[in-house]
C-alpha cells in the first residue's frame, strides 16, 4: 500500500483531475505528438520560444493519471527555462523514474518534479510518466511524432 | 522451398558438394520437437475430461452470474459487454480512474487483471471508451476471488476520489 501511496500523490492526482496548461497555443512556434500505442496514451506538446527560452508551453491529450499530470507538470516545470535547462531537466527526471539517480548522489533538486519518485517502482508505468517528455523533447528538436516504444 | 532453419533431423546427408534435406514434413521442423509440450497437452485434456468440461461450463457461469451482480452493485463501475451468452470475463470501467490505474492498483492488492485496448481499439471506439480492464474468471476461481475484485475497486475509488 505504501508503494500505491508513493505513486498516487495528493499533487499527481490534483493534476490528473485539474490539468494546468490544458489546452493549444494559438501560434506555437513548435508542437509535437506522442503516442504510446501499447496504453493508448496520447498527448499533444505546444511551445513558443522566445530565442532559446520556452516562453510558453501547453499541452492537450488523455491518458492515464500518470502520464496526464506528468504532461501537466512538465508545462510548469518547463516554462521559462532554456534548451540547456530544459535537457538537464530532463536527464535528472529520467533518472529519477528509472530509479537510477538514487544512492549515487546524483539527484539534483527536481521541485514538483520529485513526487514521480514513486514510479521507479512500477517498472511498468515510467513510460506513462516520460511520453509527455519524450514529446516535449521531439518538439523542442522540430520533430512532429515521438513514441515510448 | 528452403528450409527457414537448420537443425537435427532436417538432413538427409551434407556433404561438401551438396546437402540433401530430409523429406517433409522434417526438412521444416530442425532441432529436438517440443516433447514436454506435447506430453503436457495430453495430461492437461485427461485432466479437464476427469473433471469435465461441462461442470467447468456450469461453474464458470455461475461465477460470471455472481461477478455481474456484484460489479454492476458498484457506483461509478460500468461493465462493458452484456451479451447473454458470453465466457466467463468481466470487462469494465471505473468512472474517473483510466483502466492502467485501476490495474495498477488491483495488482498491489494481489489481483490479476488485464487492461488496455485488448487489440480491440474499434470496439473502444464503439463503446467511448479509452481502454478497459477486464477480469476472466476460470474454474479454479472463487467468490471469494471475486469479493476480492469487488474490494480491489472500492480501493481504487478510495485512492482517485479522497480528493474530490
Amino acid at each position: 500500500m505504501s508503494d500505491l501511496l508513493a505513486l498516487y500523490q495528493e499533487v499527481i492526482l490534483d493534476h490528473t483531475k485539474r490539468p494546468r496548461n490544458f489546452r493549444a497555443l494559438a501560434e506555437p512556434s513548435r508542437h509535437a505528438e506522442g503516442y504510446n500505442p501499447l496504453c493508448g496514451d496520447k498527448v499533444t506538446i505546444y511551445l513558443r520560444m522566445d530565442g532559446d527560452r520556452i516562453s510558453d508551453i501547453s499541452f492537450q491529450g488523455s491518458g492515464c493519471a500518470i502520464s496526464t499530470a506528468s504532461a501537466s507538470i512538465l508545462t510548469e516545470s518547463l516554462k521559462g527555462k532554456t534548451r540547456s535547462e530544459a535537457d538537464a531537466l530532463f536527464e535528472r527526471f529520467h533518472d529519477l523514474v528509472t530509479g537510477k539517480g538514487e544512492g549515487n548522489g546524483k539527484l539534483l533538486p527536481l521541485g514538483k518534479l520529485a513526487v514521480f519518485s514513486g514510479v521507479s517502482e512500477f517498472p511498468t508505468r515510467v513510460k506513462c510518466a516520460t511520453l509527455a517528455w519524450h514529446t516535449f523533447r521531439s518538439a523542442l528538436s522540430g520533430g512532429e511524432t515521438a513514441t515510448t516504444e | 522451398m528452403s528450409p527457414y532453419q537448420g537443425g537435427g533431423d532436417m538432413i538427409s546427408s551434407v556433404s561438401f558438394e551438396k546437402t540433401i534435406y530430409n523429406v517433409i514434413p522434417y526438412k521444416f521442423e530442425a532441432g529436438t520437437p517440443n516433447i514436454a509440450g506435447t506430453v503436457a497437452l495430453g495430461a492437461a485434456i485427461d485432466y479437464l475430461g476427469r473433471v469435465g468440461l461441462e461442470n467447468v461450463g456450469t461453474y464458470e457461469h455461475e461465477l460470471l452470474a455472481y461477478a455481474t451482480e456484484k460489479l454492476s452493485g458498484l457506483p461509478g463501475v460500468r461493465l462493458i459487454g452484456t451479451a447473454k451468452e458470453k465466457a466467463s470475463v468481466v470487462s469494465f470501467v471505473v468512472e474517473g480512474v483510466h483502466p492502467h490505474d485501476v490495474g495498477t492498483i488491483l495488482d498491489q492488492e494481489g489481483i490479476a487483471v488485464r487492461t488496455g485496448h485488448h487489440c480491440a481499439q474499434p470496439l473502444m471506439e464503439r463503446f467511448g471508451v479509452p481502454a478497459t480492464v477486464r477480469a476472466s474468471f476460470a474454474f479454479y476461481n472463487t467468490r471469494q476471488d471475486v469479493d476480492a475484485l469487488v474490494s480491489g475497486i472500492k480501493k481504487v475509488k478510495e485512492i482517485f476520489h479522497d480528493l474530490s
